[in-house]
């Protein structure tokens, strides 16, 4: 029975998919997509229940207080219960994603959703999505754990339990599924799309199942002119702005609050206190908002340019206040708020500008400035295009759509170069996407460069006694350890020593000890190999002794790093 | 796996992280690794990896040993009273002493021993010359010989020393290799003059191969 059992753990060996896992991968994605569709909706209706029930203290006066309880309690919970770090989680899920494997803990599939559902539900401005993919990712990187998958598979069922989690809340099969492959893996590969795709299904199929098919914003018929379109690319030009301000400001707002000398619980709370300030003249910043965007697509939001773009900027104000101070949530719903107050003001500015033309409804700019502010704050222009189709079940939308999301995702990339998600990676120099130079770097380890073929020599030996030695060795350099303690002591390079080999009056002379170079730069065993091949480069040297414990172990050279290097990254890149 | 990662080529540690990363299809189980060996052989292919399981190691051409002096020699036999007036005549005949090779081959290795003289001579002083063809000759064989013919009369060779030469080593080698080993070896024994005065004595074989074995066996310990 209990070899039964074990037989189950370790499905990767059954004979059926042993030579080719993709049967394997598709079923694990179905589990993993149902179960991140669960855990997606799970927090919705969280959010739901938790609105109607603050919904009567909206009225009273201190309800400028509730986001800040809703943000230090879910603060104190990250912090003190569960022991992690707040912020909305994708950044460590791409990281876990390039540096282990996709290994996320299990606390985390669960963590994000009570924390962010205490800070939305209480006001807080931020969105339940990035959340509810860092719960998917964890879904599936701890079943792959526990089904004993390797790094490859538990790689995709991550990326799985993403694109399951984006379709469920969305009801988007395809939003989530670009948005797993081009935000989360950064790898466009038909090992990882087809069950990303099918999790996206499984997802999507269960939000249906429970939530009924519908889609979150009514679909609107819209006739687009080509004035229109030009007018596009004035809004993708607002909207990247917007974008580079939403994340300057978030930014700002980490780094001030890091200054604070204030508990953490204390700062989400005084973050919160500024985000109820604002939420009491303004409540249509608090929460996810997405009641403000269905009016404003709609068309039902009738305030004037004013109010529109005091929204816009108050939204930002809010949701750095909210994330920034160490609230939990995602910038997901934000973004989709802030873009369409922002095709709000775009469409008041230019009606009153232009007030001849005949231009599309307002609606249709708001949904162009949502998908601009996706594709310039993730800079992932095809997310912002497909989430924004599925959100609306509109195709007219999709040639002004493709140009906001193109301009604003380029414009974007001129001045930030890293995203959001990605800056604080790429900033540590963490962010390892697959089949780059990092990558293969960071995997080939120094162990596995070593050559180990050197002859160690004495300092004592003399020169006569030396010459069988190089005789007998295949290498350039020989290695000085100390007779007793057996510490490296130097090198010595045949260049160095050429002119007195052939000097037999020398032979008897010269000890190694005196010919050998105690100032040789060493490696370590677990030193980069990007700083390995930095140094190397910068001295013009070709092999390196690695030492370690004052120990020689062997030498490091370029041409095993190129060997090696070439075999990895024909490994990585080509076809499993 | 180990014998995986020889086959590969590969350190053991890199083949461990790629069985862990899921990059090679082997299944861990515990301790144990699993694949199949179709599987590997389609992976390899598809990487275009060099990858041999059957091949064993010891295979690797930088072990290969080399034959002492004295086996060479013996194999290549000694021949007594070779006749010829001059180099060409002289080399002709010790070319019809090797028997076992066809008539063709032979006309190759007189043409390339001549071109080889042509070039230089190889009297290297004290009567004695190690004529040998400059590059393997086609149909080489596969473990070298050393023919060592004593001429009937001493012949002008040209030596380095313009002395006539009367002692032939015919030193023919399946690579540059041997040759190189051989010759050294070759060289080291007739620095020795008391060996050189022995081969102006003509010996017989069985006198020869042992003085042979005794300074091969000095080098040796040296």
């Amino acid at each position: 029975m209990k070899r039964y059992l074990q037989q189950w753990r370790y499905p990767g060996n059954w004979s059926l998919f042993r030579s080719d896992d993709r049967l394997l991968l598709i079923i694990f994605a179905i589990i993993v997509g149902v179960c991140s569709g669960l855990a997606a909706l799970l927090l919705n209706r969280g959010l739901e229940s938790m609105l109607e029930w603050l919904h009567h203290y909206r009225a009273y006066w201190w309800a400028i207080f509730l986001p800040a309880i809703g943000a230090a309690l879910s603060s104190l919970f990250l912090d003190k219960i569960v022991n992690e770090g707040a912020g909305h989680g994708v950044p460590e899920v791409i990281y876990a994603v390039s540096r282990y494997g996709g290994l996320l803990r299990l606390r985390s599939s669960f963590s994000r959703l009570i924390s962010s559902c205490l800070t939305i539900g209480s006001g807080g401005s931020a969105g339940p999505e990035a959340p509810v993919v860092m719960s998917g990712a964890a879904i599936g990187s701890n079943i792959a754990q526990a089904f004993s998958l390797n790094d490859r598979q538990r790689v995709a069922l991550v990326g799985c339990g993403a694109a399951g989690a984006i379709a469920a809340i969305f009801n988007a099969p395809i939003a989530g599924m670009v948005f797993a492959v081009e935000v989360i893996l950064g790898e466009w590969s038909t090992m990882n799309i087809v069950p990303i795709a099918i999790a996206a299904v499984a997802g999507t199929e269960i939000s249906r199942l429970l939530k009924g098919n519908q889609i979150v914003f009514e679909h609107l018929q819209f006739t687009i002119h080509f004035h229109d379109i030009l007018a596009c690319v004035g809004l993708a030009i607002f909207c990247a702005l917007a974008s580079i301000v939403l994340t300057r400001l978030l930014r700002f707002m980490q780094r001030y609050s890091k200054d604070t000398p204030l508990p953490l619980w204390l700062r989400a709370a005084v973050g919160g206190t500024m985000v109820g300030i604002i939420g009491f003249f303004l409540p249509q910043v608090l929460g996810e908002g997405y009641h403000f965007i269905r009016s404003a697509i709609e068309g039902g939001f009738t305030h004037g340019l004013i109010l529109v773009a005091l929204i816009t900027l108050f939204k930002m104000i809010a949701t750095s206040l909210t994330l920034g101070w160490g609230g939990s949530g995602g910038i997901f719903a934000p973004c989709l708020v802030i873009g369409a107050s922002m095709g709000l003001s775009f469409h008041r500015l230019i009606a009153s500008l232009w007030s001849n033309v005949a231009w599309v409804s307002e609606g249709c700019f708001a949904l162009l400035g949502m998908a601009g502010l996706i594709s310039g704050i993730l800079q992932a222009p095809l997310t912002g295009i497909f989430l924004v189709i599925e959100l609306t079940g509109g195709y007219e939308v999709i040639l002004p759509l493709i140009v906001v999301s193109a301009v604003s995702t380029t414009l974007c990339h001129y001045i930030e170069p890293a995203s959001f998600y990605l800056k604080d990676l790429v900033d540590q120099g963490q962010l390892l996407r697959p089949g780059t130079d990092a990558r293969v770097l960071t995997d080939l380890r120094i162990p596995e460069l070593l050559e180990t073929d050197c002859i160690c020599v004495h300092p004592d030996l003399r020169l006569a006694d030396f010459i069988p030695i190089v005789k007998a060795s295949h290498r350039n350099f020989f290695p000085v350890e100390d007779r007793s303690t057996g510490h490296f002591l130097g090198m010595i390079h045949l260049d160095d020593i050429r002119p007195y080999l052939f000097d037999p009056s020398m032979h008897h002379a010269v000890l190694t000890g005196q010919v050998m170079d105690t100032n040789v730069k060493t490696v370590s065993l677990y030193d980069d190999l990007s700083d390995v091949l930095q140094t190397m480069d910068n001295d013009r040297i070709f092999s390196m002794p690695v030492v370690s414990d004052s120990r020689f172990l062997g030498m490091i050279s370029k041409a095993t790093i190129l060997d090696q290097y070439r075999k990895e990254l024909i490994i990585q890149t080509g076809p499993f | 796996m180990q014998s995986l990662a020889t086959a590969l080529d590969i350190p053991l540690s890199t083949v461990e992280r790629w069985a862990r990363q899921g990059r090679i299809p082997i299944q861990r189980k515990g301790n144990e690794a699993i694949f199949s060996r179709a599987a590997l052989n389609r992976w390899a292919s598809i990487h275009q990896l060099t990858f041999d399981l059957d091949n064993s190691p010891n295979d690797n051409p930088s072990s290969e040993t080399f034959d002492t002096l004295l086996a060479v020699m013996k194999r290549g036999n000694v021949f007594h009273h070779l006749k010829g007036n001059d180099k060409n005549e002289v080399l002709r005949s010790v070319v019809n002493c090797i028997d076992f090779f066809p008539s063709d081959v032979q006309n190759e290795l007189l043409e390339k021993l001549l071109a080889r003289e042509q070039l230089a001579s190889t009297g290297i002083g004290n009567g004695i010359a190690i004529p040998h063809p400059r590059d393997p000759i086609s149909r080489a064989p596969a473990s070298p010989f050393i023919s060592t013919c004593f001429l009937e009369k001493p012949t002008p060779f040209s030596a380095i020393d313009d002395q006539p030469v009367s002692i032939l080593f015919l030193l023919i080698s399946p690579t540059v290799k041997h040759h190189l080993h051989l010759l050294s070896r070759l060289s080291y024994c007739i620095r020795d003059k008391a060996f050189v005065a022995f081969l102006h004595t003509r010996p017989e074989p069985q006198a020869l191969f042992s003085h042979v074995g005794a300074l091969e066996k000095q080098l040796d310990e040296h």
